[in-house]
């Protein structure tokens, strides 16, 4: 479904990734683990299309189409969807508007009619509480005023009502205590499908004794090197990334802080 | 040095409609002291960002006729007073009799009514700080006198249509005076409008003066033409315990200024005042706004937000003057400003003159730009950059749009602002 082939990439003239190859296929779990500031944040945003990134080397093929020659818009209508590290607060447009405004937009693409608005509320009715969120939240301002748990939960939410082909999870488990990242997981495992991939960005393996991945990749200096199955979590756990060979800096701690990249 | 320019006498052309006597003798008194009147420069301070854009020429110094037929964008139950450049129209107004309430154009008072009328014209208002309202004074035709008797309610909300028929050049000089009498209420809604091509100027004045514990909304929608120079003036006297709130919404224009003057003369005295402009093109609007606090234990709260696109150019000015015996005085004043383009202006001035020493007074000015990462969020879910900078826009004033408390002006309101922004982001 995904392959990534040597994929270099630069923020402010500043090379992040390295050399990226990595092959999802459609049905499968992947994790990709690694030491703060190792270029995971920033697989996942030029993945989305984020144009603060400069993809300077490679490919990227979304079901043999070139990924990068599409908008980020246009990326999200062919199934590729984002859930945010950090999702962005926007007072002044309500949940309710932001969600419908995208489910129509995505209708639209595949030449379906556009939902009304009692028929959306319906369902966003229904999909906020598979994710724990009260239907309120509909009616305030995007992510306005959402604790860490409710941003990432909406971010799950949005992910269920446009059931991308590809979803990419940045951190999701970060900021979530242990009753909402239980939410979390049940409504990523509800997305786990026979035509659907999903890509989890993650720095502790705690989310994958929850979601349990297919492959597991190391990724560190902009470079995945080292791939295997879910074992390879549980050993980075008990050793830390410090038994790859990785620079003291680079294998940090650093629970207290987070990193864009 | 070039002598400053100042009003062609063609403006001191004597106007035509008939008023009660008292009213014609203001008027003319009123025109004899424009001679000479020296117009705005740009070194003049409060009209240094806009003089460039007032163009008076002789030709628009006639008095538009009152020929024609009225229709307002606001479809909407509510009563209704319809102005044609600047006279009333009777057949197309709606309202009942109304108890302690009295709707009257200035041409049906009496000579003793229009004796009282006239001693109180422009007594809330700073000529000095509005000097282009004078010039409504010494030309309005006709105008629109709203009387509430003690504790008088009106159940619906007025709405006062201004119509300019720009067939030919001219002006239109609209005038209200609303006199609200002890714990009354009333919520009114002032839309201008206008039809034609032809260059024209609206010179209105709206005086509210309002007793103690009275409750007044008023409304304002400037939605003219292009071909409209417009220049508002409204001045609010407000005594102990009485609130004032008004929204104010602007499209922009050629030139389009409006001077909105309270006065806190009464003690607990409270006003709310939100403003929300947007320009394109190569338009213009200008907000000046003034409070003075005069009497202790007031309370004025000011919100006003600005987007410009295009080359177009917003300009904000907000004075809060407290005065000495204005003690526990609580003045908060914010304008946020959104710049879609580059070769757009905006400029922003808040001015404090504080003299007693017991105040709150706080006041914020920001001028930003649609920020990126949330535009990234939204188009992340599949919505068209158009309609993400669309909403985002939209964002950036619904705060303020939502506070308006007539829902059918709301709408409206909403709807020409998502026609704006629809054009505003056509290329995107």
């Amino acid at each position: 479904m995904l392959s990534i082939k040597n994929l270099h990439a630069s923020v402010e003239g500043k090379e992040i990734l390295k050399g990226i190859n990595l092959e999802i296929k459609a049905g499968e779990v992947h994790a990709i683990m690694g030491p703060n500031g190792s270029g995971k944040s920033t697989l996942s945003q030029v993945l989305a299309g984020n144009e603060a990134f400069e993809v300077t080397e490679g490919e990227i093929t979304l079901n043999g189409e070139n990924l990068l020659e599409l908008e980020t818009e246009e990326r999200a209508r062919e199934g590729i969807f984002l859930a945010f590290q950090y999702p962005v607060e926007i007072p002044g447009v309500s949940n309710l508007q932001f969600l419908r405004t995208s489910v129509n937009a995505m209708r639209q693409h595949k030449g379906q009619d556009e939902m009304n608005a009692a028929e959306f509320m319906k369902l966003a009715k229904e999909i906020s509480k598979q994710v724990d969120l009260d239907p309120a939240f509909l009616k305030r301002g995007v992510n306005e005023g959402f604790s860490g748990g409710e941003k990432k939960r909406n971010e799950i939410m949005q992910a269920l009502l446009l059931q991308p082909k590809l979803a990419i999870l940045d951190e999701t488990d970060s900021g979530l205590d242990i009753d909402a990242l239980k939410v979390v997981s049940d409504g990523v495992n509800a997305l786990r499908a026979e035509d659907r991939a999903i890509l989890m960005v993650t720095h502790y393996q705690r989310l994958l004794n929850h979601i349990v991945p297919d492959y597991v990749h190391v990724l560190a200096g902009g470079k995945i090197i080292k791939s295997g199955g879910r074992e390879l979590a549980l050993e980075l756990e008990e050793r830390g990334y410090g038994w790859l060979g990785l620079k003291d800096e680079e294998t940090a701690d650093s629970s207290a802080t987070s990193s864009a990249n | 040095m070039k002598p400053a320019p100042t009003l062609s006498t063609a403006f001191l052309y004597p106007a035509g409609q008939s008023l009660p006597e008292p009213l014609l003798a203001l008027r003319k008194q009123r025109g004899t002291a424009l001679v000479d009147m020296p117009l705005p420069t740009r070194k003049t301070e409060n009209w240094k960002y806009s003089s460039k854009y007032l163009k008076l020429t002789d030709d628009m110094a006639i008095s538009l006729p009152a020929e024609g037929k009225t229709g307002s964008s606001l479809a909407v139950p509510g009563y209704k007073v319809a102005f044609l450049n600047g006279v009333m129209m009777p057949e197309a107004c709606e309202y009942p009799d109304l108890d302690g309430i009295s709707i009257q154009s200035f041409s049906d008072l009496s000579d003793e009514e229009a004796s009282d009328l006239a001693d109180r014209l422009d007594s809330t208002l700073d000529n000095k700080a509005v000097q282009m309202a004078r010039l409504n004074s010494a030309r309005f035709e006709d105008g629109l006198l709203i009387r509430l008797k003690p504790d008088a309610v009106l159940d619906q909300p007025l709405f006062i249509v201004h119509e300019v028929t720009a067939e030919a050049s001219g002006s239109a000089f609209p005038r209200i005076f609303v006199d609200a009498g002890r714990h009354s209420q009333i919520t009114l809604v002032e839309e201008y409008i206008s039809s034609g091509s032809a260059q024209v100027m609206v010179n209105t004045v709206t005086e509210f003066n309002v007793a103690e514990g009275a409750n007044i909304t008023s409304i304002r929608l400037n939605m003219e033409g292009e071909n409209v120079q417009h220049i508002g003036s409204t001045g609010v006297l407000q005594q102990r315990s009485s609130r004032f709130e008004s929204h104010t919404v602007g499209f922009g224009g050629p030139l389009r200024r409006h001077d909105l003057q309270v006065r806190l003369e009464g003690e607990g005295a409270e006003c709310k005042l939100n403003g929300v402009v947007v320009t394109q093109g190569k338009q213009h609007y200008d907000n000046h706004t003034t409070i003075e606090h005069v009497a202790a234990h007031c309370n004025s709260e000011e919100t006003y937000r600005n987007i410009a696109a295009d080359q177009s150019h917003a300009v904000f000015n907000g004075r809060i003057h407290i005065h000495q015996d204005a003690q526990k005085s609580n003045a908060d004043m914010n304008n946020k400003n959104l710049l879609l383009s580059n070769g757009a202006e905006i400029d922003t001035k808040p001015e404090l003159e504080i003299y007693a020493d017991d105040v709150k007074c706080a006041h914020g000015a920001t001028i930003g730009q649609l920020d990126e990462i949330s535009l990234f969020y939204l188009v992340s879910r599949g919505i068209g950059r158009r309609e993400a900078n669309v909403l985002l826009t939209m964002a950036f004033i619904n705060e303020l749009v939502e506070q308006i408390p007539v829902e059918a002006v709301r709408e409206t309101v909403q709807g020409r602002l998502n026609h704006f922004f629809e054009q505003t982001f056509q290329e995107a």
